[in-house]
């Protein structure tokens, strides 16, 4: 049993690439595979080269796994984030047919083949897309899942005083100090445990162990009403609210996205450990000194049984007599730094340790290569001279595991957003965020200060600072926590190591996208001076863990090519996320009817239970034909509409949009919302409006009722209401012409059925009831009468969208299936969408089809409205000479020439003279029952008369074309002698 | 996520208001005020509407390159 901060007794089983293995409880699955001697983790994405652990964090660029059998996998998890449970099924990525013998290796062979930006120079002959399908099967990181099985993450919305992002020990001290301040505070820790670097650097503070201090603290920012929020992360977020990420166990299933809203945020998020690079840095066995320390000190794992440390500060020393303590054999410390001898770096307790374990320490001395393929065996070192070059011969180290650091990189993705800018602080060879705004500070590690005493202090400060920016009183008298840990590591910047030019190509500075020192100077010569283009040119930082450990080193690479310091080509932009987010926690709770929501009419149920065919169109779900009259749609749709002509039919138009219009205003207003007056209609008469948008264009039509001298209903398009009510309120607030007007949505709280055909009045009459008929019988055409249908209001317009004799019946939502159904019974048969846009075909009648945004009222024939000159909304622009021009479309109908053949909406319209440059477009097209063959509308060139020759030109969905004639666009009945009996 | 204090119902979050339109920032013809959109970018006077809210109609005037709202008032006002 390994012992450990993270780890309790107890056996987990795991599967990894097929292999049954043992953990225990705490363990990841890096630490576990760790503990089994596994030193394979994967194969890298582009030269498929043998990798190992780096890291022990989510910035780790190799271990990133599969989890799961396809369809339902989850791929690049990363191996040290991932927290063991039982039946875990995990796969190494990027290898076929295995993780030890990968076919696509043999790529290897040709290192040189594959360096920045090759796919613009290979594989182009002879045909570059005939190697796409390999190149598809080679390229990318893991397999994107074919099914989803999770439940949707919770979303938690919090708002609070100080925000602090990290509960390590600048974290924790400042989320004290801001509690004592009497702030409310929120404390998030991507790890499952708070601490930080307190978990393996051997500290004390305020008199105690670090790790009994940490345990304190949390209980009194408990006892004093702080949350704090473990194994979440902070993603993102602008404008005042962050986003954070809970995602315990690694994997997606538990997730939570808060949003929270703080007054004041504290970015205590640490440094992430930097790599080196020397040839063949990314061999397995080459880990960060850090990570060793995570795997000892968390999980009891030993790396390694014989290491060699290499780093260019003082830090190494004490990691290295932790390790020794800790059952790791340091074979030697390699100090790239020229100034000391010795172990002049450590303390004199480090040194002794050190010395009694016969460690060697070589100063002014650099790992140049390693030795072994698949796993290390040794490293090869050479003393350095004054300018980094190295000098002399080579000496061989053995070791079974080489723990590099070159530094740290404070995490500042957060500070640099709006408006926080880059610094280099030359003494930690690293950037700090400066340039905060008032609300925001960075403390700790994240800002430079690497010693405990330090970031303490920092973290207090900091605490303080943003308690009292969010309105709270601090007591002088409070004082930082006092510590003692390790001391303030003297660094000096050091980059890469010596290396022969043809040996740069294995010098690796991205492991996770396979980019070389090679690739940095390549692109440098091919003119990519920027550090953005070299990002991109090379595929430097642009994997998952975005530049973590790769990007500071590839600047500071490229400026020592350059001739510059690093602080001049600064590092490519911080971008969110700051730590890879799933999309169903963005999407949260947004999904299916939350999403999307389908809006049902009352009648909805009745149509499902009758056959009615219910598709959605826009928001609503509607009825396009009803199965009973055809099994298909368009053998339906055609009976339907036959037989609403013959005898009669219902439809189920209650989504029709209904606006109520009222006040002292409201005639005046909506005079200057439609082409023509609202104002001369008469109280109970109806008529048929036209919008304009404030540049000429039809917006919308519809029907305006006058329920009373100052009330009006306004109908508009299905789906449309939402979107003319805003443009109603729009005007009346602007000022349009009065403003005692008041408006509202009743689209939901009227349900409409529309009865059609020559037998429709006849049978309202006997449905209605006595109390109706002679109201039936004096109905004009366009008049409408309120009364009432089982004690339930009802209004009876007299009014077609079909062309046949026809009422529309407004009705309480309530008491419409009892209308329906009392129709029905009554002898009329429902039709649906489909056979309600043939009978609006045959007629000529407009929809969205020809209201597309794009016509005018003078290309749909309208122009007599304009001529009567009300002063509307759209009015002034609607004269301009451009909308007059000869070219410009008009509404017309159309009829094959031959009087069989098919065209369909969409179909191009061209003339002999300009075969490939339509002149306009078929914008609805049905087959007609009463006129026996394809009719449709259509906008063509005004200067097209009805003796053009046309052809309906429709490549994607006919071979032939279709020679078409113009005609008026009323197919049927033109004089509308049968709506009007 | 940026915040609009709309005057009926507070600082409210800004996927509750719907964008309509920048106006052009003097007076001019109506071709102008239809289409004219030069963008200032210190200064941007906007209607938005509150549409998932009381859907009051806001003047808002702000300053698009640091994002701060300048002020906020109520188009239309009371009759």
């Amino acid at each position: 049993m390994r012992r450990g901060t993270r780890v309790s007794a107890g056996t987990i089983r795991f599967q990894f690439d097929g292999r049954e293995y043992c953990g225990q409880p705490g363990d990841t699955a890096a630490s576990a595979l760790l503990a089994n001697g596994v030193c394979h983790f994967g194969r890298s994405v582009k030269y498929r080269r043998l990798r190992g652990l780096l890291t022990a964090g989510p910035e780790e660029p190799n271990a990133l796994f599969t989890s799961g059998r396809y369809p339902a996998v989850i791929p690049n998890v990363a191996a040290p984030q991932l927290i063991l449970r039982d039946g875990l099924d995990l796969r190494s990525q990027n290898r076929w047919p295995t993780l030890g013998l990968d076919v696509a290796s043999l790529l290897q062979a040709g290192g040189g083949f594959f360096g920045a930006g090759f796919y613009y120079k290979t594989f182009i002959w002879p045909r570059w897309r005939s190697y796409e399908p390999l190149i598809r099967r080679l390229a990318g990181l893991g397999a994107a899942p074919g099914a989803c099985e999770l439940a949707p993450p919770r979303v938690e919305h919090l708002s609070c005083d100080v925000l602090i992002a990290g509960a390590g020990a600048a974290g924790l001290a400042a989320a004290r100090s801001a509690v004592r301040a009497g702030a409310r505070v929120v404390l998030c820790e991507r790890e499952p445990r708070c601490g930080g670097e307190l978990e393996f650097e051997v500290g004390s503070i305020e008199g105690q162990p670090a790790l009994a201090w940490v345990a304190a603290t949390l209980a009194e920012l408990a006892a004093r009403g702080a949350r704090v929020l473990t194994d979440t992360a902070l993603v993102g977020g602008t404008g005042g609210q962050l986003v954070l990420h809970g995602e315990p166990g690694g994997l997606p299933g538990a997730n939570t996205l808060y949003r929270v809203r703080p007054r004041a945020f504290i970015i205590a998020m640490g440094s992430i450990e930097r790599p080196i690079a020397f040839v063949d840095n990314d061999r397995p066995g080459v880990m960060l000194v850090g990570a060793a320390e995570r795997y000892l000190a968390r999980y009891g794992v030993r790396v390694g049984r014989e290491a060699v440390l290499f780093a260019n500060h003082d830090r190494m020393y004490a990691a290295a007599a932790r390790l020794v303590a800790g059952g790791i054999r340091v074979n030697a410390l390699i100090d790239t730094r020229g100034d000391l001898s010795g172990m002049a770096g450590a303390t004199a307790a480090q040194r002794d340790a050190l010395e009694r374990a016969g460690t060697r320490c070589l100063t002014a001395h650099a790992v140049v290569a390693v030795e072994g393929g698949r796993r290390i065996r040794a490293v090869r070192v050479t003393q350095l001279a004054g300018n980094g070059a190295g000098v002399g011969a080579e000496t061989r180290i053995d070791c079974d595991v080489l723990l590099h650091s070159g530094g740290w990189s404070p995490c500042v993705q957060a500070g640099l957003q709006e408006g926080g800018l880059r610094e280099y602080a030359a003494a930690l060879g690293a950037f700090l965020a400066a340039a905060q705004p008032p609300w925001r500070a960075l403390a700790g590690a994240a800002n430079g200060q690497l010693e405990l005493a330090a970031a303490l202090m920092d973290g207090h400060a900091a605490g303080s600072g943003a308690a009292q920016h969010a309105g709270h009183a601090v007591h002088e008298r409070e004082a930082a926590p006092v510590g003692r840990g390790d001391e303030t590591p003297r660094l000096e910047p050091f980059w890469r190591s010596p290396a022969a030019p043809r040996l740069e190509k294995r010098q690796f500075v991205d492991l996770q996208n396979d980019v070389t020192v090679a690739d940095l100077r390549l692109a440098l010569a091919e003119g990519f001076t920027d550090i953005e283009h070299v990002k991109r040119y090379t595929t430097l930082g642009i994997g998952t863990e975005q530049g973590a450990t790769s990007a500071v080193l590839g600047a500071a690479i490229l400026a020592e090519f350059k001739g510059e310091p690093p602080g001049a080509v600064g590092t490519f932009r911080a971008r969110m996320p700051f730590a890879p987010v799933s999309l169903q926690s963005l999407a949260g709770l947004r999904v299916g009817c939350a999403w999307r929501i389908a809006r049902r009419t009352p009648l909805d149920g009745w149509h499902a239970a009758h056959g009615g065919v219910l598709e959605s169109s826009g928001s609503w779900m509607r009825p396009r034909y009803f199965r009973a009259n055809g099994a298909e749609p368009f053998a339906a749709a055609v009976a339907e509409a036959r037989r609403v002509r013959a005898s009669g039919g219902i439809a189920d138009g209650s989504t029709l949009g209904k606006i109520e219009v009222a006040g002292a205003d409201a005639a005046a207003f909506l005079d200057s919302m439609y082409l023509t007056k609202a104002s001369t209609i008469k109280v109970g008469r109806s008529k048929y409006m036209v919008n304009l948008r404030e540049d000429g264009i039809v917006l919308d039509d519809g029907l305006v009722l006058r329920l009373a001298p100052e009330r009006f209903l306004a109908t508009t398009s299905s789906g449309h209401a939402d979107h003319m009510l805003s443009h109603f309120e729009h005007y009346r607030d602007t000022d349009w012409s009065g403003r005692r007007v008041t408006l509202t949505d009743v689209t939901e709280a009227w349900a409409v059925i529309a009865v059609a055909g020559p037998r429709s009045r006849t049978t309202l009459e006997n449905v209605l009831g006595a109390q109706w008929r002679g109201a039936l019988a004096n109905l004009g055409h366009m008049d409408f009468s309120a009364g009432q249908f089982q004690d339930h209001d009802l209004k009876v317009l007299r009014a077609s969208f079909s062309g046949e004799l026809a009422y529309e019946l407004h009705c309480r939502p309530g008491i419409a299936l009892a209308l329906w159904e009392a129709l029905i019974a009554g002898g009329l048969a429902p039709y649906g969408l489909d056979a309600l846009d043939i009978l609006r075909v045959e007629k000529g009648y407009l929809v969205s089809s020809e209201l597309n945004g794009e016509t005018t009222p003078h290309d749909l024939n309208m122009g007599a409205l304009v001529a009567l000159g009300n002063p509307c909304l759209g009015r002034d622009l609607l004269d301009r000479p451009g909308f007059h021009e000869p070219a410009r479309p008009r509404l017309v109908g159309l009829r094959a020439c031959d009087g069989r053949a098919k065209f369909l909406a969409g179909a191009q319209l061209t003339t002999p003279a300009a075969p490939t440059r339509p002149a306009g477009y078929v914008t609805s097209s049905v087959w007609s029952p009463a006129l026996g063959e394809w009719i449709g509308l259509a906008l063509v060139a005004r200067q097209l008369g009805e003796d053009a020759p046309l052809m309906a030109r429709d490549p994607l969905r006919s071979a032939a074309d279709t020679p078409v004639r113009i005609v008026p666009p009323v197919h049927f009945d033109p004089g509308g002698a049968r709506m009007k009996s | 996520m940026m915040r609009l204090v709309c005057p009926f119902c507070g600082p409210r979050e800004l996927r509750e208001f719907q964008f309509h339109k920048t106006l052009p920032a003097g007076p001019g013809s109506v071709f102008a005020r239809t289409y004219e959109r030069i963008d200032h970018p210190e200064r941007s006077v906007e209607h938005w509407q509150h549409v998932e809210g009381c859907r009051a109609w806001l003047l808002v005037e702000r300053n698009p390159s640091s994002g701060t709202v300048l002020r906020t008032v109520l188009l239309g006002g009371t009759p």
